[in-house]
């Protein structure tokens, strides 16, 4: 049941990470997942020490951050980049207090395992209950809405100038963004969370040229990564978020090599 | 402050713009109004604030003094209803080869805004296709936007200003990658029945080489401030 669990999760989790990896990464809000990911990390290590559950006090510290970032770059006139990595540092000094703060020999504990590395014993049915809704929340919203998510996705400036509302689809995905890295996170840990939000989205544009093809084979290859990575943890006894990047690492490699291939073959043709 | 309807399509009072960090204004007490329906060309050199102007004519750019009304809404705390009406095609349109939108798609999203929720209908379909048709980039609406010429990519963006429908429609430098022949049409033809139709026209170039194209305005800018308006009949009206 256990590895069954493994894998439904895994298909889930690397989806929703790989879809919202290939919108984050084209928008350039890839610092901004990176602070809102270690947010993340750091409320699931306050929860260690308080004895409270780890993915509420994550979802919190990770969507307050992503409400925040915008605003707090704005009063202080630095860029939004720079004002993420500053919060970054913030919240690993925070992640180590809570750690070293968690009562009895904390680092030796099943959770401290599952806080940095990930593991499969996070996944339970009310684990992948949560998946699932976020699954229909993203794919429906991205349904809804893609005549603006496009504009924006190809111009944030014009589509401004022809009055999308671009702040607040941009808070939206943010939200979304810190929603999914908090889920992701007890599979992956909280260092390895970005090979399932990026490597799947670096490896689709090697496949695809058109966003709707990237954000859908995004999802499948995060899928394929996380399942083939918690299968692989399942059967080795090794830590989920290193098996889920090798696999996210080969799939980039396979796929790197594909469309090289297939380069060199349609220019064979041509001549 | 609900909505304005004057004759003027836009109004400025006295405004000035800086950019965030500067001393310095972009644009320093403009005063300016352009009647609905007319072609306004606004010239000048580098560095003359053109751009600014018109970002700041759609809440872009937020005026630090004076008032801004465009299509009757007060800027900036009703931009986006004014957006909602306009069309702008921006001086830096290129976009690398692998930007992964067709030029159908990329004229489609700009009808998104005016749309519930962004979606098209079949006559939203239609109206893209006859924009496309009439820039003469039908035949490429499915080709990847970034693979396009640098003169093709702008006629798109053209077609996506133009499907809009706009009431106000603001060109930034707009034949600065398109050939002469096209440049002639777009002035003939599209421009004459766009302004037939109520759209107010603001074009910036930095050279009065469109003379030809019968402007109701000339603006001349330099520094930062309006050197000159011209009207039609070369009646100067500052």
């Amino acid at each position: 049941m256990l590895f069954i669990n493994s894998i439904v999760g895994g298909i889930f989790a690397g989806g929703l990470c790989g879809a919202v990896g290939a919108l984050c990464s084209r928008l350039r809000l890839m610092t901004m997942a990176f602070s809102m990911a270690h947010a993340a990390l750091a409320g699931s290590a306050l929860a260690l020490a308080l004895g409270a559950d780890m993915t509420s006090l994550a979802m919190l510290f990770a969507i307050m951050t992503a409400i925040m970032l915008g605003p707090l770059a704005d009063y202080l006139g630095i860029s939004l980049d720079l004002i993420s990595m500053t919060l970054f540092s913030l919240y690993n000094a925070l992640t180590f207090i809570f750690i070293i703060s968690a009562p009895g020999p904390a680092l030796m504990t099943e959770s401290i395992g599952q806080l940095l590395w990930g593991s499969i014993l996070a996944i339970r049915p009310t684990y992948i209950a949560y998946l699932l809704t976020a699954s229909i929340i993203i794919i429906a919203f991205l349904v809804i809405f893609w005549g603006r998510i496009s504009s924006i996705l190809f111009d944030i400036k014009l589509a401004e100038a022809e009055g999308v509302n671009v702040k607040a689809y941009k808070y939206v995905i943010l939200v979304i963004a810190g929603a999914t890295i908090t889920l992701a996170l007890r599979i992956t840990g909280g260092f390895l969370v970005f090979s399932l939000l990026y490597v799947p989205a670096a490896a689709s544009l090697q496949l695809q040229a058109n966003m709707k093809g990237i954000i859908a084979s995004s999802w499948v290859l995060g899928s394929a990564s996380a399942s083939v990575g918690l299968a692989m943890s399942f059967l080795y006894d090794l830590p989920a978020g290193s098996c889920i990047t090798l696999a996210a690492l080969i799939l980039l490699a396979s796929a790197s090599a594909y469309s090289k291939l297939e380069a060199s073959l349609a220019s064979g043709r041509r001549q | 402050m609900e909505k304005n309807l004057g004759c003027y399509a836009v109004e400025l009072e006295a405004v000035s713009t800086y950019y965030y960090g500067e001393k310095r204004p972009a644009i320093r007490d403009i005063t300016l109004r352009i009647p609905a329906g007319a072609l306004a060309l606004i010239v000048g050199p580098n560095g003359a604030g053109k751009t600014t102007l018109l970002e700041t004519i759609l809440g872009l750019l937020k005026p630090r003094n004076g008032r801004v009304v465009t299509l009757g809404y007060e800027i900036p705390r009703m931009a986006s209803r004014a957006r909602a009406l306009s069309s702008y095609l921006p001086q830096d349109f290129m976009k690398p080869p692998a930007e992964p939108f067709t030029a159908k798609e990329v004229v489609a999203m700009g009808l998104a805004s005016n749309n519930p929720a962004g979606r098209l209908s079949e006559g939203d379909w239609r109206r893209i296709d006859r924009a496309l048709e009439m820039l003469g980039m039908l035949e490429y609406a499915d080709k990847p936007f970034g693979k396009l010429s640098g003169g093709q990519q702008q006629k798109v963006l053209l077609a996506r200003a133009i499907a809009r429908e706009p009431k106000l429609l603001l060109l930034d430098e707009p034949f600065s990658a398109i050939d002469q022949e096209t440049r002639s049409y777009i002035v003939s033809e599209i421009f004459p029945s766009l302004l037939e139709d109520g759209c107010t026209i603001l074009l910036v170039s930095h050279e009065l080489g469109h003379s030809h194209m019968n402007a109701d305005m000339i603006i001349r800018m330099a520094d930062g401030r309006i050197e000159r308006v011209i009207t039609r009949d070369v009646h100067a009206i500052h």
